[in-house]
């Protein structure tokens, strides 16, 4: 009897949830927490980052929002169903454009992290997208910048990498399902080792031109285990060009 | 304020036309490539690198691409127009300094060569293929004839660019089977004495050598060589093999220069950090900002598609 709880509550416990202050991570060099490898999330929210049934090619999902709800503002809200309903023409990523932060973590393809004393890098398979997180001790740099990626600041707080993200354009979304943000956007991200193989990804969204408050969204990322993991190859832009060339009724040029 | 906003949006809309393009006269002197540096490299005494904490040679830092208009056209040629400036071939084998292409493969060469529609001497006038770079199409072997950053860690060599990335694995794994066929190939490096050897397979074939049209195929095999010849310098050699277009294996070889030190600085290239080049002695200089290609430029590509460029497709004869 005492066994069976036992292996109950083991299995009970997502990754996510252990304790993070009872694993310490091996450091670097350069004595920072060492978060490199090659990870990549499990999960649904590059489809919906909200709870969701299936559809075509769109596996159902636990959503990764805090509560579900997203606190729009009535306008942004509006804005959020036009998107829904017109998904396929107006995501960005079907244009293959830079993902934004923080749907380019979790996007299913598999992400290096490469730590150097002044600089994190992020090398994403999707597109080769590298984000640069600056640990130099600059300052954001005065705006106002609209970048896709955002400008990425970083610090560890405990063995938590903290990101902190400004400088948006209003141009990208954070899923499938038309949730949106506005220029305004401020990410802060909080990657937490949990054990060797995971790390608990938090995400608190700032935006008060679409939001009424801040809200957060939480999501384990795991290490890849296969022996030869390594980052292959997506690159979305000419893959995308190549298939609408020669089309005659191109949406991508006709629209132009 | 207004500055940095002015090197943002220049940097985006910069992405596609040749970053940090100079404009060159028709008396501007004939850029050194191949040739010239083969015989300074002999002259070199012996060096040894400093290792890493790994042990093996050191590569790491900063490193611009070769001098002068870039691989425009990779083999000699004069003055042709003000970005393509009088220049030695980047060939170091075959010694005329040729690519060794088969009777096909020059034909279809100069085919695409006459189509270029670039106001060039010899074109018929007809827009055959536009440069595949134009289009945001980036693959081997050109990605590393601009600036990159070196970061080795244990077991990898990461090659970055200004938006994009190369990770070479040292660890001795095997290459993916030959039908799985990517832009930049599969990269496999080892280390031979100084030297850090690179084989490339799996290549598409897909993008271009330089903007002239001088081309590669989806079974070419690539053989890279990097070795710091001086504390500021990496020799850099890429042989590439393909029975299928070329009559020989052939090799280009140029210095990578360490950025800052003045050593055969490039005029008219790209730093890794060139995103803010114009904003040296600010403390954000040595930082890598967003460099955006397709999504700044979808409007230059669409007018490429216009003006009837087709789209290229991997030579096979």
């Amino acid at each position: 009897m005492k066994h069976w709880i036992i292996v109950l509550v083991l299995a009970a416990t997502p990754a996510a949830a252990q304790d993070s202050s009872t694993y310490t991570p091996p450091k670097t060099r350069d004595g920072q927490p060492d978060l490199q490898g090659i990870w990549q999330v499990l999960n649904t929210a590059s489809w919906d980052i909200q709870d969701h049934g299936a559809s075509l090619g769109v596996p159902a999902g636990h959503g990764v929002v805090d509560g579900n709800d997203i606190p729009y503002t009535p306008a942004a809200l509006a804005k959020k169903q036009e998107n829904f309903k017109n998904r396929q023409a107006l995501d960005p990523l079907n244009k293959c454009f830079l993902p934004g932060v923080p749907r380019v973590t979790y996007l299913p393809y598999p992400f290096q992290i490469v730590q150097q004393r002044e600089r994190i890098d992020i090398l994403h398979e999707y597109s080769r997208v590298i984000r640069y997180i600056y640990m130099n001790g600059n300052p954001h740099p005065p705006g106002p910048i609209d970048w896709f990626m955002g400008d990425s600041r970083g610090r560890f707080d405990g063995n938590t990498l903290v990101v902190d993200v400004i400088h948006f354009n209003d141009e990208t979304w954070f899923d499938r399902a038309g949730n949106h943000h506005s220029d305004a956007l401020h990410v802060v991200e909080r990657f937490t080792p949990t054990d060797r193989d995971h790390m608990n990804y938090e995400v608190t969204i700032e935006d008060p031109k679409t939001f009424t408050r801040p809200w957060k969204m939480s999501m384990p990322i795991y290490r890849r285990q296969e022996k030869d993991a390594e980052l292959l190859e997506y690159e979305c832009g000419p893959y995308l060009l190549q298939e609408e060339w020669n089309k005659p009724n191109s949406a991508l040029f006709n629209q132009r | 304020m207004r500055q940095l906003l002015l090197v943002a949006s220049v940097v985006i809309a910069s992405a596609v036309l040749v970053r940090g393009q100079a404009f060159y006269k028709p008396d501007t002197p004939k850029f050194p490539q191949a040739r010239t540096w083969v015989a300074q490299r002999a002259k070199l005494p012996p060096y040894k690198a400093p290792r890493t904490p790994d042990g093996v040679p050191d590569l790491q830092g900063n490193w611009n691409g070769p001098i002068g208009g870039g691989n425009d056209d990779l083999e000699e040629h004069d003055y042709i127009d003000v970005t393509t400036p009088p220049q030695e071939s980047y060939i170091s084998d075959p010694p005329d300094g040729k690519v060794p292409y088969t009777p096909w493969a020059l034909a279809k060469r100069n085919e695409i060569r006459a189509g270029l529609a670039r106001g060039w001497p010899g074109e018929t006038g007809q827009r055959l293929y536009g440069d595949p770079a134009a289009l945001c199409l980036v693959g081997m072997p050109r990605s590393s004839f601009g600036a990159q950053e070196i970061v080795q860690t244990r077991n990898q060599v990461i090659l970055l660019t200004a938006n994009t990335y190369r990770v070479i694995p040292t660890d001795g794994r095997a290459h993916l089977s030959s039908g799985a066929k990517t832009f930049f190939g599969n990269s496999r490096g080892r280390w031979e004495g100084e030297t850090l050897v690179v084989d490339v397979t799996g290549v598409n074939g897909e993008t271009w050598i330089d903007s002239a049209g001088n081309f590669y195929g989806p079974n070419t095999h690539m053989i890279e060589r990097w070795t710091r010849v001086e504390p500021n310098t990496i020799d850099y050699q890429i042989t590439l093999e393909d029975p299928t277009l070329y009559t020989r294996p052939w090799t280009m070889t140029y210095p990578k220069r360490r950025q800052g030190t003045g050593a055969g600085a490039n005029p008219g290239g790209t730093t890794a950090a060139s995103a803010v080049a114009n904003v040296n002695n600010d403390r954000y200089a040595k930082e890598v900002w967003e460099n955006t290609c397709i999504e700044g430029n979808i409007d230059n590509v669409a007018e490429i598609k216009s003006l009837g460029f087709k789209w290229f497709n991997p030579m096979v004869p």
